[in-house]
């Protein structure tokens, strides 16, 4: 056994990494993982790192979103390649699963979890923008300026208006959505008062941020929904807890304060038409020549030193169980990277590259660190130190869809059970891994999750091919593989095979497929199924 | 849950048998201490039929009414009538002579003596994450290691971990509030383990999926889950995974949570006590926190979302507000007397800090950590003591300011816990249940 897992685990990674060019930065992204280990005395020998199975099921799971078919999975073992784990990460990156699981993760991380109405209308306009962000690697620079300019220009931009659109004129919402979104910070803490902990976060980037987005408004236009921009409006004060105001001038968070004449007090101001641009197109909404959005895009987004980090610590927390920067969308001094020469460096190459997202993936998802192992290592206590593979819950899009790769070795991303399991586990990339019992109750009672496992009972579906196979020790095998992509150790077999023997032998009438839908769903809900490790 | 609520109903069975227990026992530790675990042991785990068993435990409880968002100290415990930072409410006589509490709380007023409130808190953050956290664990945060929620230690100390009825319950209807919502979503038990996090319910009064599926027989539901429970834990040793070690966690409440699902009925208890604790969501689950306590459970928390947080609009809002927890903390106080469990049952009401003397320009209260009050009553508590004083406008403490240290540390005496022991916990620094050998108050204790 230590042979083989020298064989696929040790070499295979070093090797892979030798092919690499020396200024990849996924050699970068070792390198400098790897020196963080002495500074808590971690020997680098007793690193142990993943087997092919285990690897491909991981990044399945994280770049697609889901476990691997058995296919997939055999093609992969089989395959003699000294590349393979590099060309199969390539493969899942231009798969349409990626587009999904990425488009699923960015639509919860940037908009939040909804009720099916609102789930629903972001179909229509922002998710099949969000879908060829990734399907077309569009570049996140010009992603975020399109979202937060909310001025299509073509109609492949058009969703991009959604962002604002569902937010529906409530500024304050908006900057606090933008903050975390495209900044990696929190700033709703900044309403009232400068951020008591982080300190460098003020209120004046809170109302400055809500400013930027005040004189939008929502209009449904013969084009489809629109953002409108005043120009003018958008002057208050805003008052700290001492009773002292300020006036909410445009600025933001390690940003310049952009100038911009502000009117007497109670003075009023007249909405010429002097004050927009001439129209172009006269379906879309007009432009104030002296544009809060286009100001925010072009002097404050533009080459904002928080753009690329945040980004960039968002998908290093995506496949690796946390951020550089914990929690990832808290990058302030109260939470400094625990690599931050790494987060610098992976940073610079994001931008150098164009703001090119699968490089960014591919260079992580490639580096030797990526195939640890998951066992953590005995008496370290850090995870930030990244000496193993940190384990991370499946979202609940990943765990439907791998139960349903499991029992039908087919990728359906629409199921009935996602609805109900999205309000169940909503949480993506959570701070700490917890589950909560009435997530055990949902997984062991509920309806929906019974009828998906009934639905297995199809002659298409696994459990009633474990049920005709004539040799239950092979159903088992089965089972293990298509679940959790693993061969049953001795124990286990004779466990299961203890289980199913023994109703299938005791009672005469019984349906061997409810034997078997039982064993399934024992499977299903382990631990071992429950996360990505 | 209409749905949910025509299944079959599972028999309110428990794991107190025995032998059941024994044989989990050993497969646990079969199962920990690898290689020893036998498939013959396992095998008897398979449907074995348990006995159903008294439940119900002599000891120590709580009731934490948790007023998150953090109420004034003006409009309840310590009214300034007649001053500048007063406020428009005025003070009223109560039960113990001299003493006064907001006219927003005739209630309570007439049960003053007995109850215990203390004036005279004084504690740092003033932020509702970080005072949540401080006044919720009893100490700020040092991270990586998160102190267990009170509700959890006591459950961990004075609870039966074998018991069905949840040890440890969070009744929240609203699963909204601001910095709450975040904070019920962190890690609640901290290190002692996901086991002693809370049963969280509200809302709709009854917890989702806690019926069986009407077609998974009795004996089915329990072998899958058994079988489960041999391919998770193995899972768990060999990875040495801490999620999946809160997950199992999670999955063996399941059952001892199914069978005391009429327990989580609001409709299952009488009408006129329903009518007496008012209509709010609040109060109803402070009826319901009443019953979980009668039937064993042993730290109940009742929030409801963070209302209190009142920067605008304080007076109006606390006009609404402080009446409803009035009644409730009256009808509480005295249902567990008459039922002989006061002696028994401590019950807090608190927030997380209290409310500025000021007002701001949208005539609210902002957040004030230096000086503020709490009450309380019950089990080690001695009744009717007015601890601390404010100055006469309630800017500062003048006398026996009381942390969160100290507040603790008698919280845990009057339960019978000892404040000063220290954490038996591997791979953990120092750290102990309460933290700086403060000493409680002891004034406010039985003697």
């Amino acid at each position: 056994m230590a042979i083989v897992w020298l064989a696929l685990g040790l070499v295979l990674p070093m090797a892979m990494a030798q092919v690499e060019n020396p200024s990849d930065p996924s050699e970068t992204i070792d390198t400098l993982i790897e020196a963080g280990y002495a500074k808590v005395s971690i020997d680098r020998n007793s690193l142990e790192w993943c087997t092919d199975e285990q690897w491909i099921r991981r990044l399945t799971i994280d770049l697609a979103g889901r476990i691997p078919t058995l296919q997939e999975r055999k093609e992969f073992l089989d395959s003699p390649s000294p590349h393979k784990r590099l060309e199969w990460i390539d493969r899942l990156l231009q798969s349409e699963d990626y587009v999904e699981h990425f488009a699923d993760t960015f639509d919860t991380l940037l908009m939040g979890r909804a009720p099916t109405p609102k789930i629903n209308e972001r179909r229509k306009h922002w998710r099949p923008y969000l879908e060829n962000v990734f399907r077309q690697n569009r570049p996140w620079d010009q992603v975020a300026r399109e979202i937060l300019l909310a001025r299509p220009e073509s109609d492949d931009q058009a969703g991009a208006v959604w962002f604002l659109y569902e937010r529906n004129d409530n500024a304050q919402a908006i900057a606090e959505a933008v903050a975390p979104a495209f900044f990696g910070i929190r700033i709703d803490c900044a309403q009232c008062h400068d951020h008591m902990i982080a300190s460098e976060i003020h209120q004046q980037h809170y109302w400055g941020l809500v400013a930027f987005f005040n004189r939008s408004k929502n209009q449904k236009t013969e084009v489809g929904p629109r953002i409108s921009e005043s120009a003018i409006g958008g002057f208050s004060d805003f008052a700290n807890i001492h009773g002292s105001s300020y006036p909410n001038v445009l600025t933001f968070y390690q940003s310049k304060t952009i100038d911009e004449a502000r009117p007497e007090k109670d003075s009023k101001q007249e909405d010429l038409d002097e004050l927009y641009q001439p129209s172009a197109n006269p379906k879309e909404p007009r432009t104030p020549k002296f544009s809060r959005r286009q100001k925010f895009v072009e002097e404050i987004l533009k080459g904002h030193p928080q753009l690329a980090p945040a980004f960039v610590n968002r998908v290093w927390a995506m496949l690796m169980g946390r951020g550089i920067v914990h929690p990832f969308d808290q990058m302030d001094s109260v939470h400094p990277p625990s690599h931050p020469e790494l987060l610098e460096r992976l940073s610079k190459d994001f931008i150098d590259s164009g703001y090119d997202i699968r490089r960014l993936v591919r260079r992580i998802a490639a580096s030797r660190t990526y195939q640890l192992s998951s066992k953590p290592l005995a008496g370290v206590q850090d995870p930030s130190a990244f000496a193993w593979s940190i384990e991370r819950p499946l979202t609940a899009e990943q765990l439907v869809r791998s139960m349903h790769v499991a029992m039908f070795q087919q990728v359906d991303h629409d199921l009935p059970l996602l609805s109900d399991l999205r309000d169940r586990i909503p949480e993506v990339l959570p701070e700490t891994i917890t589950t909560d019992i009435s997530d055990a109750l949902f997984l062991t009672n509920n309806s929906k999750m019974h009828q998906m496992l009934l639905a297995a009972s199809k002659p298409e579906g696994l459990v009633s091919q474990l049920a005709q196979n004539a040799d239950p020790k092979l159903a088992i095998e089965q089972m293990f593989l298509s679940a959790l992509g693993r061969q049953p150790s001795q124990e286990e077999i004779e466990t299961v095979l203890d289980f199913v023997q023994r109703r299938l032998s005791n009672k005469a009438s019984v349906d061997p497929k409810g034997v078997w839908q039982n064993a399934l769903w024992a499977v299903l809900t382990s631990a071992e199924f429950r996360f990505n490790h | 849950m209409s749905e949910n609520s025509k299944q079959t109903h599972s028999n309110p069975i428990d794991c107190g048998s025995p032998e059941h227990r024994t044989h989990r026992r050993l497969f646990l530790q079969g199962s920990m201490a690898s290689g020893i675990a036998s498939v013959a042991s396992f095998n008897a785990l398979f449907s074995v039929p348990a006995i159903a068993q008294e439940t119900k435990k002599q000891g120590k409880k709580c009731i934490l009414l948790w007023l998150c968002g953090a109420p004034s100290q003006f409009e309840t415990w310590d009214p300034k009538p007649g001053t500048i930072t007063g406020g428009p409410f005025g003070a009223i006589g109560t039960s113990i002579p001299g003493v006064q509490i907001s006219q927003l709380m005739p209630r309570c007023a007439t049960i003053m003596h007995k109850l215990s409130v203390i004036r005279s808190m004084s504690t740092e953050p003033s932020e509702h994450f970080q005072g949540i956290d401080v006044l919720t664990r009893g100490e700020q945060p040092r991270p990586p290691f998160t102190r267990p929620i009170l509700g959890s230690v006591v459950a961990q100390q004075l609870g039966q971990l074998d018991s069905p009825v949840p040890q440890f319950i969070l009744l929240d209807p609203c699963p909204d509030g601001n910095e709450f919502r975040s904070f019920k979503a962190g890690n609640w038990a901290g290190w002692l383990g996901a086991q002693y996090g809370p049963v969280r319910s509200g809302g709709e009064y009854s917890i989702p999926d806690i019926l069986r599926h009407e077609s998974i027989s009795q004996v089915d539901h329990e072998d899958r889950e058994a079988l489960r429970k041999f391919l998770s834990r193995k899972f768990e040793n060999d990875q040495r995974s801490q999620a999946a070690a809160g997950y199992n966690a999670a999955f063996e409440r399941v059952k001892g949570l199914m069978s005391c699902a009429p327990l989580f009925d609001l409709d299952k208890l009488p009408e006129a006590d329903r009518q007496r604790y008012g209509p709010g969501a609040f109060a109803q689950h402070a009826l319901q926190a009443r019953h979980l306590i009668e039937n064993g459970s042993t730290f109940v928390m009742v929030a409801n979302g963070m209302p209190w947080d009142n920067h605008v609009f304080q007076h109006e809002m606390h006009q609404m507000l402080v009446p409803e927890l009035d009644n409730i903390l009256y009808q509480l106080v005295s249902d567990l007397e008459q039922r002989g469990l006061l002696q028994d049952t401590l019950v807090i009401a608190m927030g997380e800090f209290g409310r500025t003397p000021w007002l701001n320009e949208a005539r609210g209260r902002d957040h004030y950590s230096k000086a503020w009050s709490l009450a309380m009553a019950g089990a080690g508590i001695r009744p009717g003591v007015l601890i601390g004083q404010t100055d006469p406008m309630g800017f500062e403490v003048t006398q026996d300011a009381i942390d969160n240290r100290r507040l603790f540390a008698t919280i845990f005496k009057a339960l019978g816990i000892d404040p000063k022991e220290q954490y038996d916990l591997p791979d953990l620094p120092t750290f102990h249940r309460v933290e700086g050998n403060v000493q409680p108050i002891e004034e406010l204790l039985v003697g």
